[in-house]
């Protein structure tokens, strides 16, 4: 099994997963900065030209960040990552979705890419602006949405942490936010997990 | 149990496969023109705006087109909305996240909204070019996860229902050339009773 990633990226709450499970697997840096990821090499893999992507050990290709982490977790029930009641799961889901869906493309590649939005240079202030203004109406929202202590979900820690994690780790670093309390204790408990720590210093080498 | 929907929007997917599932449910039309999603009535239910939205028996609340997908898979077994196998589930994952999240939302979105894209009127032009380019990106990977298959899981799941509204728009209102396989799914998706139902309860055929 290999992970194509990009460090920073939104692959990182797939790569914590994947520490989480703490089975081996293999990793391999495509870059959307240097834009490797829009390279012939790259495209063959994913013609999305997007990460996370996962090569699984039978040679087929899984994207989506929401369909890799359910399928890891689903495939390696004995790490706990999702609920086995379909109740839960779809909520795991639904925090998946709109993390992945909306937070992330909505108010975070707006600040980090505006160019992707205005053609016009002088446009990108205002657009990083809208940016920052929807990322603070996210994050209040889910801050009022969070329903465990520190988790996401009252059933326990699960994938849908993982991708919050990603979006906490952008709004404190780039995005200049300081967090709400549920927030900031569900980023440090993040950041105490050994599976955390490891799948960060590997992005930080 | 209550489908908040707007005829011919995304939610269209989910009252397909609300239909197929044979569970009993309440079409409530929510007039997105009239921004009846913003008023105090709807965002009491659903404070994203958006649709579907879907209102349980027992009063919660379930969100994101993928998440309300999966559960109503899960909740009507008999209706056989739940791929068999963990690899056939992620397979209808995978084909509904991109869909949504991509196609619909970063192709779709600049070609209707572009004003959402790019501050600057003058821009529209170039931010609906790109729209397309991710729309017609879109239908080659879905035709491509539908070579050898009738729908994206084998049989007939509840992933077929995002491919076939991105499908519907594609043809009904952007009148694009569709890809053969996706041409012949949305030629299998419109023979279906349900789906015929459906589209006449939404006005769309």
């Amino acid at each position: 099994m290999k992970l194509f990633y990009s460090p920073g990226a939104c692959s990182i709450g797939i790569h914590v997963i994947l520490e989480e499970i703490g089975k081996p697997f293999e990793t391999q840096v495509v870059s959307t900065r240097d834009g490797s990821n829009r390279k012939p090499e790259y495209l063959a893999i994913n013609p999305k030209a997007k990460v996370p992507a996962l090569l699984r050990d039978d040679g087929t290709v899984l994207t989506e960040f929401p369909a890799i982490a359910w399928w890891l977790a689903k495939a390696n029930p004995m790490s706990n990552l999702i609920a086995v009641e379909f109740e839960t799961e779809a909520r795991t889901l639904e925090w998946m979705d709109y993390l992945c869906g909306t937070v992330h493309p909505q108010a975070f590649t707006r600040q980090f890419r505006p160019g992707n939005f205005a053609k016009d240079a002088e446009d990108e202030p205002r657009v990083i602006a809208q940016g920052k203004a929807l990322a603070e109406g996210y994050i209040a929202l889910i801050e009022s949405r969070i329903a465990g202590q520190p988790w996401l979900l009252s059933s326990g820690y699960s994938v849908a942490d993982c991708a919050m994690f990603f979006i906490t780790g952008w709004a404190t670093g780039r995005g200049g936010m300081t967090l709400p309390p549920k927030l900031a204790a569900h980023h440090a408990a993040m950041l105490a997990r050994p599976a955390v720590q490891r799948a960060l210093a590997r992005e930080a080498k | 149990m209550k489908l908040f929907y707007a005829p011919g929007a995304c939610s269209l997917g989910i009252h397909v496969l609300l239909e197929e599932s044979g569970a009993v449910f309440e079409p409530t039309l929510l007039n997105l023109r009239e921004g009846a999603q913003f008023k105090p009535e709807f965002t009491s239910i659903n404070a994203k705006s958006k649709v579907p939205t879907l209102m349980r028996d027992d009063g919660s609340v379930l969100t994101e087109f993928t998440a309300i997908a999966y559960w109503i898979a899960a909740k009507y077994p008999a209706a056989k909305l739940m791929p068999a196998t963990a690899e056939a589930q992620a397979a209808a994952l995978e084909a509904t996240d991109y869909a949504v999240a991509t196609i619909h939302m970063q192709g779709f979105s600049r070609m209707f909204r572009p004003a959402n894209f790019a501050p600057s009127e003058a821009d529209a032009e170039a931010v609906k070019a790109r729209g397309l380019e991710i729309y017609n990106k879109g239908l080659a990977w879905l035709d491509h996860a539908l070579e050898g298959r009738d729908y994206i899981a084998g049989d007939f799941s509840f992933g077929d229902a995002a491919p076939f509204y991105v499908t519907f728009w594609a043809a009904a209102r952007l009148k694009l050339e569709l890809p053969r396989n996706v041409a012949a799914h949305y030629a299998r998706m419109l023979a279906r009773p349900a789906v015929q139902r459906v589209m006449a309860r939404e006005g769309l055929s």
